[in-house]
């Protein structure tokens, strides 16, 4: 009985490939943190411990972002209600700012590590 | 290639019980719980697996076609966009089976063949969820999908083998006795 032949091992082998190159896509989550910023039907990355500011065009006008000392914030934004303004600084991954008005989305990426004296629970 | 020369409409009726093998599969398939639900083991590819072998071109695309209005009428989403998955993870999957299968038969066993199709439809399926989706997100599903594809393609793939070598029923079509 003819089983398996050489064609299937090279199949077996390109998709363990395929496979591996698709984990991949983890390594890139953990890291040094990363400011993401989706405006203008774009994505724009900044390093979270350099210091500087942006503007991103949207809807209603101009927002502003400024990067200090390894936080983020809203410095300015020509969006009614300043929810985003209001928001503060972020500094830790998964963190977000959203400016919806102006369509600004501001996200930290990178390894989430549990913050010193921080509190991360759920309760039922 | 020789196809087995029985009369167009027992031709057509072995269209038919494929595709109804596919549609019952189908609904065995959508039994078996899941962690998500639209990740699939791909049960229903198992007669486009062996209708390779017995089919012509256009009669194989015709069985592919029953199978995706098949599944959709099982799981209740031939009206939804989910349909568009189902459609370009076949699609894709039927088209490099076939051409593994027409062109590399003496180099590939239906292991080989079933394992490029999995990975076929997951590629596509893949890309199509970070069009309609998830985004670039769905680079984050991709590992767990083509695990399971390459587990249950194997498996799947063992079956037809066996199957294409043993069955009575497969050899008498091939031969065009029916």
């Amino acid at each position: 009985m003819k089983k398996i032949r050489l064609g299937d091992i090279i199949i077996f082998l390109l998709s363990l490939v395929l496979i591996g190159a698709s984990f991949g896509s983890y390594g890139k989550l953990s890291g040094k943190p990363e400011v993401r910023v989706q405006a203008e039907g774009r994505e724009w990355v900044y390093d979270l411990s350099v210091n500087t500011t942006a503007s991103f065009s949207g809807p209603v006008g101009t927002t502003s972002i400024e990067i200090h000392d390894g936080k983020v914030h809203v410095l300015a934004s020509d969006c009614r209600n300043k929810v985003c303004i209001a928001a503060g600084w972020i500094s830790s991954a998964g963190e977000w700012i959203i400016c919806l008005p102006n369509n600004v989305f501001i996200r930290i990426e990178g390894s989430i590590e549990p913050q010193a004296g921080g509190v991360d629970d759920i309760s039922f | 290639m020789t196809y087995p020369s029985s009369s167009p409409k027992v031709r057509i009726e072995f269209v038919a019980l494929l595709a109804a093998c596919a549609l019952f599969l189908s609904t065995v398939e959508y039994l078996i719980p899941k962690p998500v639900p639209f990740m699939r083991i791909g049960l229903a590819n198992l007669p486009l697996i062996i209708g390779l072998g017995l089919l012509t071109k256009r009669e194989y695309i015709l069985l592919a076609l029953l199978k995706v209005l098949g599944q959709g009428l099982i799981t209740g989403t031939i009206f939804s966009y989910i349909i568009l998955f189902s459609i370009a993870g076949t699609f894709a999957s039927t088209l490099l089976m076939y051409i593994v299968y027409r062109f590399f038969k003496q180099w590939v066993s239906l292991i080989g063949v079933s394992i490029a199709g999995a990975m076929a439809s997951n590629v596509a399926q893949l890309t199509l969820s970070q069009y309609l989706l998830f985004g670039a997100a769905a680079k984050l599903i991709a590992p767990p999908f083509l695990v399971v594809g390459l587990i249950s393609s194997i498996i799947l793939g063992v079956f037809a083998q066996q199957f294409e070598q043993n069955s009575a029923w497969y050899r008498s079509l091939r031969k065009g006795s029916l």
